[in-house]
């Protein structure tokens, strides 16, 4: 296990060489040695002004992802338990799923300005739908037994939802929010790329456009640091909600 | 057939009708395009030709990013997912390069490759590889051991495995690779022509319409935008069905 | 005989389902009635509409002709005095709370407070035998303590009928007479002997060890072709009840009665 885990490393570490020798012989100031990169990284990650940066992104984030997965369970959950609602909807979700985020920008700016509400808007519509199909899917694949189960018991609507249909379709909801976490992510990028005052899309795009190049690249890595590390972390979170899903598919390491 | 989702095409109507009234009780125009209006321009730019040339441009290469991505993510995957050593060797460079956002690369693009189509389609390569290369990688992984010992008695050569074990029995997993990639693909290309203003392509062209003001062609973009990334999704649907046929069969013979 | 000396609580009369309007009838013309406190077994091959009619007992589905009369009252939908047990313990016991709160889940809603509700809970376990287990996970049980789970909710709200859809046909044949025998120790509890239960079973001998009278149905559509009285003394035991003369007549009685309409039918095809 240690012996594979150190050839991973090694390789890596020789692509980093690669690129470090390559960048010498290359001598442009496009393609910077990865330890100028990592130079420059050491001395601007730590600055306000760059952990200013991401905050807001985080912030943004934060936002639009709990507006979006609010909204995508509380739908999916109505859209998985009513056939007809479903049906009626289907059109219309459909197509709304297939815009691409980014369409969404120039419409969203024209209509709530440049500020953080239109960042936020954006996320929120993206993250939305994954969450949502998670949902739906999630309450259509209730067990009869399981369903037969509530109706013998005189089962309320309202309880019904909170008692079984959330629970039992929780694996799924949170199978969207994992997918849901990663493209929030790229639309923070996106959204801070159109008229940010800060942010980690702010930053890699000003730094490309005022040729600071090692910056550039240091923002890319950073975010794709962030990237793992929130996915990471979500993983955890996930294991320790939905233990006994793992525990009941046989899956759970105790 | 199934029968027409009158209800679900009511709802639609209905939400046009109220966005229409809306828009002309409390005079939105400045801020709204009124679906009238919209549907007037997308008509009008399909007419004309603008609209249809700028969505051909960003067909194009998209169609080039995401066949290049599809055959790179492929190979890879199907080498490295039947070699444990090169999957051992790869493992941290992937883990290292995938969590890195494709849009984020835009800028960087833009740098080596200028603001046209070779930049475009180099970002959508690379946004669009990952879940294929990561799908084909566990595809093989997870492929049946047994067929793999079928083919070796049956005189198959590891190569022959390779082409005629590990990627058939890898396809539905491709097929759901390639699946996330459109989407992200499509996300992805149009963001960098919204990037690289005056250049063509759905992207910029709405860019340009958000500049000047023009709502109703912007939101007949958006629409026409929508009615593509659907129109991608059903035909990639109907293609995963027609050529990983199996998968159907297994699955409604597990219930 | 217990329906002399009992009232009749179930009475089936005329009862038949069909799912689509024009289709075949899954069920037709069913008619029977279970005094209080009587076992009684239905049995017949698959496809007879065993569930159905279980379905229809419980109020889960409306009967496109006839009607069940509970204490007098058409059964419209889930009547409160009746608890079900599914064959698929799996499916029907939520994987997301514990043993003890898969149990209390039917006390929620009945003005219990929640000290109550795990004293209930807490004895139902204990009379299946699995007042050890109460704060596991069900997917950490075997299949057969999975079942008592099961059986342990349907008797926790105290119904007074209690439905069983093949309940042992998922376990191996060892815990399934194990199974068996808590069943029948729960319907000759005292506490617990005005309890009136349905069976329903494709085992033949599983009915004939179980249950006063048995009832046999036939296949596409579901009809009753006989209703036979067991008249085995109680208490029984696996070994003994088994090997009587009487328990062999009656298997072979109602094997001979399913036998015979399945050469009907080959005969007429």
């Amino acid at each position: 296990m240690i012996a594979r885990r150190l050839l991973g490393v090694a390789v890596f570490a020789a692509a980093l060489g690669v690129w470090e020798l390559w960048a010498h012989a290359e001598d442009s100031f496009l393609f910077p040695p990865v330890s100028t990169v990592a130079e420059r990284a050491w001395q601007v990650w730590p600055t306000s002004e760059f952990l200013l940066n991401v905050a807001g992104s985080l912030k943004r984030l934060a936002a639009g992802y709990a507006i979006g997965a609010a909204v995508g369970v509380a739908v999916g959950l109505v859209l998985g338990a009513r056939r007809g609602v479903r049906l009626a909807l289907e059109p219309l979700t459909e197509f709304l799923r297939a815009i691409p985020p980014i369409a969404i920008v120039p419409v969203l700016v024209v209509m709530l300005g440049l500020g953080d509400a239109m960042r936020v808007a954006v996320i929120a519509f993206g993250v939305c739908f994954p969450v949502l199909v998670g949902a739906s899917q999630g309450v259509r694949a209730v067990s009869p037994e399981a369903r037969d189960t509530a109706a013998m018991l005189h089962v309320g609507p309202a309880e019904l939802l909170y008692r079984l249909y959330l629970p039992a379709a929780l694996p799924s909801i949170v199978a969207g929010l994992r997918v849901a976490l990663s493209i929030g992510l790229v639309l923070v990028v996106i959204s801070e790329f159109v008229g940010s005052p800060d942010g980690l899309g702010y930053y890699i795009l000003s730094s490309s456009r005022s040729f600071n190049v090692p910056e550039m690249y240091g923002g890319i890595l950073f975010l794709g640091l962030l990237g793992y590390v929130l996915n990471r972390l979500f993983l955890l979170a996930e294991r320790h909600v939905l233990f006994w899903h793992y525990g009941a598919a046989g899956e759970l390491v105790r | 057939m199934k029968p027409p989702n009158v209800a679900g095409w009511l709802v639609v109507a209905v939400v046009v009708g109220v966005g229409e009234a809306a828009v002309r009780l409390f005079d939105l125009h400045d801020s709204v395009a009124a679906p009238s209006a919209a549907f007037g321009a997308l008509v009008a730019g399909l007419a004309s030709g603008e609209l249809s040339g700028e969505i051909g441009t960003t067909l194009e290469s998209y169609a080039e990013g995401l066949a290049l991505a599809v055959a790179a993510g492929v190979v890879l995957g199907v080498v490295i997912g039947s070699s444990r050593v090169l999957q051992d060797a790869s493992f941290v460079v992937i883990e290292f390069l995938r969590p890195i956002p494709a849009v984020a690369l835009i800028p960087l693009a833009i740098l080596f490759l200028g603001l046209g189509v070779p930049m475009r389609r180099f970002v959508i390569a690379y946004a669009a590889v990952w879940p294929i290369l990561i799908n084909t990688l566990y595809g093989v992984r997870g492929s049946d051991r047994l067929l793999h010992d079928v083919a070796t008695t049956s005189g198959v050569s590891s190569a022959g495995r390779l082409v005629r074990v590990a990627l058939p029995a890898a396809l539905p997993s491709i097929a759901t690779g390639i699946r996330v990639s459109a989407s992200i693909a499509l996300l992805v290309g149009v963001t960098a022509e919204f990037l690289s203003p005056g250049t063509g392509g759905i992207g910029s062209y709405m860019h340009q319409q958000q500049l000047a003001f023009q709502l109703p062609e912007l939101y007949g973009a958006v629409v026409l935008v929508g009615i593509l990334g659907y129109a991608i999704n059903v035909a990639l649907g109907a293609a995963e069905r027609h050529v990983v046929f199996w998968v159907g069969e297994a699955r409604t013979g597990a219930r | 005989m217990s329906s002399s000396a009992d009232g009749v609580v179930v009475l089936v009369s005329g009862l038949g389902k069909r799912y689509a309007a024009e289709g075949p009838a899954a069920l037709s013309g069913v008619s029977f009635e279970v005094s209080a406190g009587e076992l009684l077994a239905v049995v017949g091959p698959s496809g007879s509409g065993k569930t159905t009619l279980l379905r229809l007992l419980a109020g889960l589905s409306a009967p496109s002709e006839g009607e069940v009369l509970l204490d007098g009252k058409t059964v419209r939908r889930p009547p409160r005095e009746v608890a079900l047990v599914f064959q698929d313990y799996g499916r029907s016991l939520f994987p997301w709370l514990s043993v003890i709160r898969n149990v209390m889940f039917p006390l929620h809603g009945l003005g219990l407070s929640r000290t109550e509700r795990i004293t209930r809970g807490e004895a139902a376990l204990d009379e299946v035998g699995l007042g050890e287990v109460a704060r596991r996970y069900p997917w950490e049980l075997s299949g057969g303590m999975q079942q008592r789970v099961a059986i342990a909710r349907a008797l926790v709200s105290r119904p007074a009928i209690l439905l069983l859809d093949e309940p042992f046909a998922s376990v191996d044949a060892l815990t399934r007479a194990e199974l068996q025998d808590l069943l029948l120790r729960l319907h000759g509890d005292p506490e617990h002997r005005r309890v009136t239960i349905v069976h329903v079973t494709h085992d033949i001998e599983e009915a004939v060890y179980l249950a006063d009278r048995v009832l046999v149905i036939s296949p596409a559509p579901g009809r009753v072709v006989g209703c036979i009285e067991v008249g085995l003394s109680r208490p029984r035991s696996q070994p003994e009840t088994r090997s009587l003369p009487r328990f062999l007549a009656v298997r072979n009685e109602i094997d001979a009665l399913i036998r015979s309409q399945q050469s009907l039918r080959s005969g007429a095809a």
